[in-house]
């Protein structure tokens, strides 16, 4: 008995113990502070903020061919390199700290950016951030092997340093995306510590060395594989230098998890993918749930050299027959109430270069469904689905496996096309073997999938012009899988790639969507809503509101952020 | 016993190379390696991988670029057998190549995978074998007692429940709904990971490591207790209607050492052929928890290799599951023996 009596207060203290855990910090798991301190202006100084990450960084490489994953930007590239310009809150470009002024731009006989770095600049180990650092950068990633995608770098023939302080690049052939170079996912890399190294060695698993407000803890300890990201402030930051102790990113890939982790505490704040059923988040206390409309959206892109989508008509029946408006507001109104389809394959955020009236025409009309497809010799069979002698009009849609959004997509497609006469049949597929395998080799006739654009650049000729149809002359690597063939995309799109003026090159995309629509290439669906959801009472921002940023991710803005 | 562990493993050499044959051509067929390397501008970044995993042979065309490096632009691609030749020949080397998604060396990203999975192995074994045999012993000896219902009700309950739902509802209520009720400032139980930020000294770094670990564990363990005090139960009444057990109580030893020295060794040979199979199956396993809890273990790994068609990483994982089953079954076999001295192995 007394044996019995004992082991249930030993299994209450235990149970106790946790609980005084539980109880034990003033502050939660996800603010784990220590010595705040409170400026004037309401702004604390210090404490710890923990977020969560859906994605783990492949590579700290950022140039790297496994490089390019947003995450790897969010969680640490945006924070931790140098770079030419800031994307801003208001989707334009700003020269960042890194530089003493906008830099000067010559676009005759060739093009010519001249930057002038700020003398205060320096790296975390107090070397200051020279012109070499460009030269050096640009040599690696036009020249190194196995580099994620060399474009505008490939098209420098030189970085001249006149002085430390100026670095004059020298291009071949116009480069209008150029405020992207030398920053961007890449950002400037440094040339005292890399130079003749074995760059992707030195930094694919984490790095000691830093040119922005925060550096990995402990160099690459502050990556720890599978669990999280730790930054610490850069002590030689010669910029803003941040409120809080330490940032750190938990890696949750899982949805419901994550939305777990925030409602208990464990993290403060999170940047989730746009998937139906995120407002769950909006009725937990103290959420600050922002979503507006980002740079990313939804497509479907017809494979116009399959039948019978190498039928013009065809492809503009399939566009009347969709309903764009109630995929969208089914799919995002609860978490965006003024979500709307976009009439591009670009959003509002691409400002000038966003054509509101481009698709527009193509809302759902069974009358218009009937007259193109009739026109084409095409005639409804007993069976409710259109036929042309012996071909139905049977459509087979390939999207990608585990996404519950595009699951939704197809599922209401399926519906609205089966009542305009069209069988819709639904393949799901790896990202891999979609994006891999399928759509470079034409292997599909509607691919249901995202675009996802690291700025708001109005060039997209990369997915329109004729020349990027994958075949010989490409080596199979264009992108154009939709086998868009129009001289009238060719000339706007191919425009938009040389133009250097912004106001011409806005002009030139509005034209291609424009062309793109009258071809019916594909069909713009759904902005994705860009959600933020932050614990007001544990995480504040300068400024009163936590910013979006739809290039480099929320964190961006982290020097500004404090502990509550 | 010698002889028979040596045959054993001498057997497993065969089917082991079968598993190599199916998982590769398996594999390979479904996906191909290269994939994500179809649209890099750079033509010789897919044949510099495909070099590396013997899908291109030497000798293949180059061009000199304009900075004078040489970059291969084209390469003969080798038969599928010759590629499983490649691929078997480093493996069995410990040689597993580079993920084709981090450039990390797959042994030390499965090492460490490893490392995880087998804390979650460890103690949710460790605590499935206490509660099932505790369970099933007593089920068995109080047959159709309340108790007895009780743990049968809960036991149908337990294999009823999917994992997944089971390890959200845990983190609904202890993670979660607890720190409401209870006004915590953090949550009584973790649910991302096996670590986090904890105070100094090794009481807090094992309070907040058995914190994490307490819902992985009952979520790995659900299923697996309510199944195995199954087994036991049943075989526990099957050893109590036997006639030695009569004649010991008739000898007048004491029910303790009835139940527990007479009856609970014989009873456990089953359970344990079961549990050893299914802790072989559990290291390749653990699919639902890992994800869920956020813990970089196998099961996680091997989500992600599948998605990302990383086939350098998902080749040595699925072998060194196949490792894992044949090494368990001839535990099985071995402790069958160990335990029941009746059963001589040859």
């Amino acid at each position: 008995m007394r044996s019995r009596r004992s082991q249930g207060v030993l299994v209450g203290l235990c149970f106790l113990v946790v609980i005084a855990a539980a109880c034990s910090s003033s502050k939660s798991s996800s603010t784990s502070g220590n010595s705040n301190t409170t400026s004037s202006s309401g702004v604390k100084k210090g404490g710890d903020l923990v977020f969560g990450a859906e994605q783990e960084p492949d590579t700290m490489d950022w140039i790297n061919k496994n490089a390019g994953a947003a995450w790897g930007v969010y969680t640490a590239e945006a924070l931790v390199m140098p770079r030419s310009f800031d994307f801003t809150d208001k989707n334009t470009y700003s020269p960042s700290p890194l530089l003493a002024g906008e830099p000067t731009l010559v676009t005759t006989p060739k093009q010519v950016i001249t930057y002038k770095l700020n003398p205060k600049a320096v790296w975390s180990d107090n070397v200051p951030i020279t012109c070499d650092d460009y030269k050096y950068t640009w040599d690696q990633i036009a020249h190194g092997t196995d580099i994620y995608d060399t474009t505008g770098y490939s098209d420098i023939t030189g970085v001249d340093c006149p002085d430390p302080q100026t670095a004059v690049v020298n291009f071949d052939q116009p480069f209008p995306d150029w405020r992207d170079l030398f920053g961007g996912y890449y950002g400037v890399f440094p040339s005292h510590i890399l130079q003749g190294k074995d760059r992707d060695a030195m930094m694919k698993d984490g790095f000691d060395f830093s040119g922005g407000p925060f550096m990995l803890a402990g160099g690459a300890a502050g990556w720890q594989k599978t669990v999280q990201v730790k930054l610490v402030p850069n002590p030689n930051y010669w910029g803003k230098k941040p409120n809080v102790n330490s940032l750190t990113f938990k890696f949750i890939t899982d949805t419901a998890a994550e939305q777990q982790a925030f409602k208990s505490g464990q993290i403060a704040g999170a940047y989730p993918q746009a998937q139906p059923g995120q407002e769950a988040l909006k009725t937990v206390p103290n959420v600050y749930f922002n979503a507006i409309s980002g740079l990313s959206f939804e497509g479907l892109y017809m494979n116009a050299a399959k039948a019978p989508l190498d039928s013009k008509n065809v492809r503009q029946a399939l566009a009347y027959a969709t309903d764009r408006d109630a995929i969208v507001k089914q799919l995002f109104a609860p978490v965006q109430s003024d979500i709307k389809p976009i009439q591009s394959f670009a959003t509002p955020a691409f400002g000038d270069a966003y054509s509101a009236t481009a698709f527009a025409k193509y809302t759902l009309d069974q009358n218009m469904v009937t007259q193109l497809m009739t026109s084409d010799g095409w005639n409804r069979g007993g069976d409710g689905i259109w036929a042309k002698g012996p071909t139905k009009a049977n459509i087979e849609l390939k999207t990608t496996t585990g996404n519950k959004r595009r699951e939704l997509t197809a599922q209401i497609l399926q519906t609205q096309w089966k009542a305009a006469g069209f069988g819709l049949t639904i393949t799901e597929e790896k990202a891999s073997v979609l994006f891999g395998q399928d759509l470079p080799a034409g292997n599909f006739q509607v691919g249901l999938y995202a675009q996802t654009p690291q700025s708001n650049d109005p060039g997209n000729c990369v997915l329109w012009c004729s020349k990027n149809i994958p075949g010989p002359a490409n080596q199979n690597s264009g992108e154009n899988w939709t086998r868009t063939n129009d001289p009238a995309v060719d000339k706007a799109w191919l425009a938009a790639d040389v133009d250097i003026d912004p106001a011409t090159r806005a002009k030139d995309a509005t034209d291609g969507e424009q062309a793109l629509s009258d071809y019916m290439a594909s069909l713009p669906l759904d902005p994705f809503p860009d959600i933020l959801v932050f614990d007001s009472s544990k995480v504040g921002e300068e400024g009163g509101t936590i910013r979006h940023n739809f290039s480099f991710g929320p964190w961006v803005y982290a020097a500004d952020m404090y502990a509550k | 016993m010698v002889t028979f562990v040596v045959r054993r493993i001498a057997l497993s050499i065969p089917i082991l190379l079968l598993a190599s044959v199916l998982v590769f051509f398996f594999v390979r067929e479904t996906t191909d390696p290269l994939a994500k390397y179809a649209q890099n501008r750079d033509v010789s970044t897919k044949i510099n991988a495909g070099l590396d995993i013997g899908m291109y042979q030497q000798p293949c065309r180059y061009v000199t670029s304009a900075a004078g490096g040489r970059a291969p632009v084209s390469c003969a691609k080798t038969s599928r057998i010759k590629q499983y030749t490649f691929w078997l020949s480093h493996f069995v080397k410990g040689d597993m190549g580079q993920s084709f998604t981090t450039n990390e060396a797959v042994s030390t990203k499965l090492a460490r995978g490893f490392t995880n999975t087998l804390q979650l192995i460890v103690w949710g074994v460790l605590i499935s074998a206490l509660v099932a045999v505790a369970v099933g012993v007593y089920s068995a000896v109080r047959q159709y007692s309340v108790l007895d219902y009780t743990f049968t009700g809960l036991a149908f309950f337990g294999i009823a429940m999917p994992p997944f739902f089971f390890g959200l509802m845990a983190i609904q209520i202890f993670s979660y709904q607890f720190s409401v009720w209870f006004h915590l400032h953090n949550p009584l139980f973790f649910s991302i990971g096996l670590h986090g930020n904890h105070g100094p000294g090794f009481l807090a770094g094992l309070l907040d490591y058995s914190r994490h670990l307490v819902l992985p564990v009952a979520t790995l363990t659900v299923q697996i207790i309510a199944s195995w005090s199954r087994y036991q139960r049943a075989s526990m009444l099957d050893v109590m209607n036997s006639d030695y057990i009569r004649t010991a109580r008739a000898k007048g030893l004491s029910r303790a050492t009835v139940v527990l020295k007479h009856g609970l060794r014989n009873a456990l040979i089953p359970l344990v052929t079961v549990m050893a199979i299914d802790i072989g199956a559990l290291f390749g396993g653990l699919l639902v928890t890992e994800q869920i809890f956020s813990i970089g273990g196998m099961g996680k790994i091997f989500i992600d290799a599948l998605t990302s068609g990383d086939t350098n990483v998902l080749l040595p994982w699925l072998m060194i599951s196949a490792v894992f089953i044949v090494l368990f079954n001839l535990l099985a076999d071995v402790l069958y023996g160990t335990l029941d001295p009746r059963i001589r192995l040859a």
